[in-house]
């Protein structure tokens, strides 16, 4: 489990995170959300120690990282590609890590032969694809077999076939018991792949939840087609909906329940053709949700 | 089992990391190439002219003439040490060391230990090799000097212990400044540009500010008799030493507080 408590980062004059808290459970895939900018990384960084908060506090397991006994094997993480030394063989890396937390040489073939990378195991990492990288870095993060785990980006890179790799990963890990914390700042990545989703915005919590809460809370929308549009029309308006005309014969309804338009079709003697409710993706309730705090945005939205 | 990192853990993780890139291979190499290459040359040249020019023939040490070689593979040590740590930022390997290793002042001393133990290995073996070499090259012609001589046994392994202090110079820079171009910017001017800048001085002042220059020290620590106005060689070893222990404290102290 992973806590964060009041976290505040400033760097020099910006404010990274903004009095952030959150708790992320075991057992679940918890996606973690945001535009680029958004804290997403700073925020990982200081679960693992690397950066020294302003304010507040995160835990693993309910200690600081820097109080962990043995880190790796309680929490891995993937936080950039490729930051290896380029001169270094994949095993020597592996190896190094495994040496500093008395963790068996054993173990660094498993990862290297888990995430398919045994067969380079002895080439220089600065030879390696974005791809091979990415999965060097789950190979680490792996090393210590621990409970927690955090990726930063790790779609970034890889190709379909390792993209689908992954996604089954992050469920089996999450199925095993282990916390599993996944930033991105693509909803489509996520929505495929996360139980939990958390979305942050310029340091701040914007909102979080299961990702059925998440489309259920957007507002959706009923198309609705039958054998009198017009009356059909001054019906819903009469009962307070909003009325779109689609095309010639179809309205989309907003405020109204599908259960609702049908309803009232019924108490009108309109005959229905379709009744169709539309459930916003999670595409659109994210864009929506972070349109105000997007850092660097394209100017058009 | 406990699974704490120790400092022994970490020794051991860091060791692994020292032997398995190249930079690390070809600088010891350097090391190596530099000591006792330059020191053959020095040497030969000497023996070669030594009959006609009777006037070197004051003042002269056999010891610091073929330990002479250590004025070049200074920058090879002082780079090894810089680029152990420098190339952990250039790569983004620092946050997976410091991830393991959440205690950053262990991290700090297991790599000052295996820069340490490897230069004090490579330094001393590079020094004592040169020197026989250098007297040997003299032998018949030119004055030799002897091991069983403790001054001159002082003087050579000094001359080792110089080249690992600059190695550990190096390092702590490494810490400090977090880029390989700066670290060797900043080592390279300690060497050559201090003592060029002192000679710019009154000469009154040069002779007391002179003497606190590692290039000084060196010259005092690598010679039977320390040259005029310098620290005993003894005093040159402590100095040196202190040099190193401030900065590595500030390497981890700064390591200790800044972000990684």
């Amino acid at each position: 489990m992973i806590a964060i408590e009041h976290l505040t980062k400033r760097y020099r004059k910006t404010v990274a995170v903004d009095d952030l808290d959150l708790v992320v459970q075991p057992g679940v895939v918890t996606g973690f959300l945001g535009p680029n900018g958004s804290g997403k990384s700073t925020t990982m960084r200081v679960i693992m120690g690397l950066d020294r908060p302003s304010r507040g506090r995160a835990t693993v397991n309910g200690r600081p990282y820097h109080d962990l006994r043995d880190p790796l094997r309680e929490v891995g993480a993937l936080l950039e590609a490729k930051a290896v030394h380029p001169g270094r063989s994949a095993r020597n890396h592996l190896r190094a890590l495994a040496a500093s937390n008395k963790i068996p040489f054993s173990r660094v073939d498993e990862v290297l032969e888990f995430v398919g990378l045994a067969s380079v195991a002895t080439k220089r990492v600065g030879d390696f694809s974005l791809g091979m990288g990415q999965r060097l870095g789950i190979a680490a993060a792996l090393l210590g077999d621990p409970g927690v785990l955090l990726f930063d980006e790790p779609v970034n890179g890889l190709d379909p076939e390792g993209i689908r790799w992954i996604r089954d990963l992050f469920r089996s890990l999450a199925a095993e018991g282990r916390t599993v914390f996944v930033s991105s700042h693509l909803m489509s990545e996520m929505a495929v792949t996360a139980d939990q989703i958390i979305v942050i915005g310029k340091g701040h919590l914007i909102t979080q939840g299961s990702v059925s809460d998440l489309t259920a809370a957007a507002k959706g929308a009923v198309v609705v087609r039958g054998n009198d549009r017009e009356r059909l029309e001054r019906a819903l308006r009469a009962a307070g909906a909003t009325v779109e005309v689609v095309n010639d014969d179809a309205l989309r309804v907003g405020e109204l329940s599908a259960e609702a338009v049908g309803q009232l079709a019924f108490d009108e003697g309109v005959v229905l053709f379709e009744l169709t409710p539309e459930r916003a993706s999670l595409e659109e309730v994210y864009m929506a949700l972070t349109a105000g705090v997007v850092e660097y945005g394209s100017g058009s939205s | 089992m406990s699974a704490h990192p120790t400092l022994a853990s970490v020794i051991r993780s860091e060791w692994l990391k020292f032997r398995s890139v190249r930079s690390s291979i070809m600088g010891v190499a350097i090391t190596f190439v530099l000591t006792i290459g330059i020191g053959a040359l020095i040497t030969a040249s000497i023996r070669t002219h030594w009959t006609a020019h009777p006037e070197a023939h004051i003042g002269f040490d056999p010891v610091t003439t073929s330990l002479g070689g250590t004025l070049f593979a200074q920058f090879a040590v002082g780079v090894i040490g810089a680029l152990f740590v420098t190339a952990e930022y250039s790569s983004g390997s620092i946050r997976s060391t410091l991830a393991a290793t959440p205690r950053r002042v262990e991290v700090v001393l297991a790599k000052l230990a295996v820069l340490v133990g490897s230069l004090l290995v490579v330094s001393e073996v590079a020094v004592f090799v040169t020197f026989l070499m250098g007297q040997a090259i003299y032998s018949g012609v030119v004055p030799t000097a002897s091991l069983s001589t403790p001054t001159v046994l002082r003087a050579v392994l000094f001359g080792g212990l110089y080249l690992t202090l600059l190695g550990t110079i190096g390092m702590a820079l490494g810490w400090l400044l977090r880029q390989s171009a700066a670290c060797i910017s900043v080592f390279t001017s300690l060497i050559l540009v201090l003592p060029i800048v002192t000679f710019l001085l009154p000469s009154s002042w040069q002779n007391t500010i002179g003497r606190f220059e590692p290039s000084t020290l060196g010259q005092s620590m690598e010679s039977v008799s320390p040259p005029a106005h310098a620290f005993s060689a003894g005093a040159s070893l402590l100095v040196l030493a202190l040099y190193a222990t401030v900065l590595m404290a500030a390497a981890a102290t700064a390591l200790t507080r800044r972000d990684a």
